[in-house]
């Protein structure tokens, strides 16, 4: 990151390359449109690129400096795609076999889809920096710009809603 | 704690104790020992599962927006004006390349003796015997 602030442009090619894939992820999760994900990670690294100087690695590591981006990024684009149609939402699909354990978790991914679509936005966010992200509750809080209490109640929100959904999708096989 | 606040807890950091506050994690790894709370968590292991599946990202969507920041970077970069481009420290660098170059040029030849007059024939002599001693290949 010391590079990247030297306006190194090898560095910042290595760093993108190394944490792009988690800013998509994280976006996808919140916007849940692939080609909006793509347009929040693009938009994250020109953040990165022209705020380098201002990361200071003493009050926050690169990727929880990160995650906040996107989220603000995501967060400022989520009401006008409130309910965009899950099926943007889906994966592209591979031409590798697929075997039953594949078939089995693309269910599952396009259950969780369905089930995060009701979720207000913090609490989607809250679920992937913790759960997809497997980010302990502090430093999801602090990603999120939260003290540690009031994310506790987020998550057990968001768990708690997210669970009732699933339960719902799978009594009526809504996203069959 | 009681089965309640253990269930609570659960339901918000999952069914994964090491997860949990490091203040409750003690007393929830003994109250997981109860087989109802073991049950509890089984079932929060399992939405965790759930709750962990990610968005598929391969490195080739990953690469594509990557490009993508690169094109933008470079187009911000022409849209800059010219006086701005000019004091990057890449495009400082050709200038002040010649410009080293310049003043190495004036200070040798300020410091080297100015020769009047035509050389002695003696002088001229020895210095074409003494360059034919060099070639490429080093001192022959």
């Amino acid at each position: 990151m010391a590079a990247v602030s030297a306006r190194q442009h090898h560095a910042f090619r290595i760093l993108m390359g190394r944490h792009m894939p988690r800013a998509i992820r994280v976006a996808q999760r919140i916007v849940r449109d692939p080609g909006e994900a793509d347009d929040i990670g693009q938009e994250a690294f020109l953040r990165v690129w022209s705020r380098a100087a201002s990361f200071d690695p003493e009050i926050a590591r690169f990727t929880t400096w990160l995650y906040r981006i996107v989220l603000n990024l995501a967060f400022d684009r989520t009401p006008r795609r409130q309910h965009s149609p899950i099926d943007e939402a889906a994966d592209v699909r591979s031409d590798d076999p697929e075997p039953v354990e594949r078939v089995i978790a693309d269910e599952e991914r396009r259950i969780l889809e369905w089930a995060m679509a009701d979720l207000p936005e913090r609490q989607r966010a809250a679920i992937a920096l913790f759960h997809m992200e497997g980010l302990s509750g502090e430093d999801a809080a602090h990603a999120m710009g939260l003290g540690a209490k009031a994310f506790e109640s987020l998550l057990g929100r968001a768990r708690a809603a997210l669970k009732q959904n699933v339960q719902k999708i799978q009594d009526t096989g809504r996203c069959a | 704690m009681t089965l309640e606040q253990f269930r609570q807890l659960a339901g918000t950091w999952g069914g994964n104790i090491d997860r949990w506050p490091a203040a409750m994690q003690d007393a929830a790894r003994e109250m997981a020992a109860d087989e109802q709370a073991a049950g509890i968590l089984d079932e929060q292991l399992r939405l965790d599962r759930l709750f962990s599946l990610a968005p598929k990202v391969d490195e080739g969507r990953a690469g594509r927006a990557g490009f993508a920041v690169l094109q933008r970077m470079a187009a911000a970069d022409r849209k800059l004006p010219w006086y701005r481009r000019g004091l990057r420290p890449s495009s400082l660098f050709p200038a002040t390349s010649l410009v080293c170059s310049a003043l190495v040029g004036l200070w040798l030849a300020g410091s080297l003796p100015y020769r009047q007059g035509p050389p002695d024939a003696v002088a001229v002599v020895s210095m074409v015997f003494d360059s034919s001693t060099l070639s490429l290949g080093g001192l022959q």
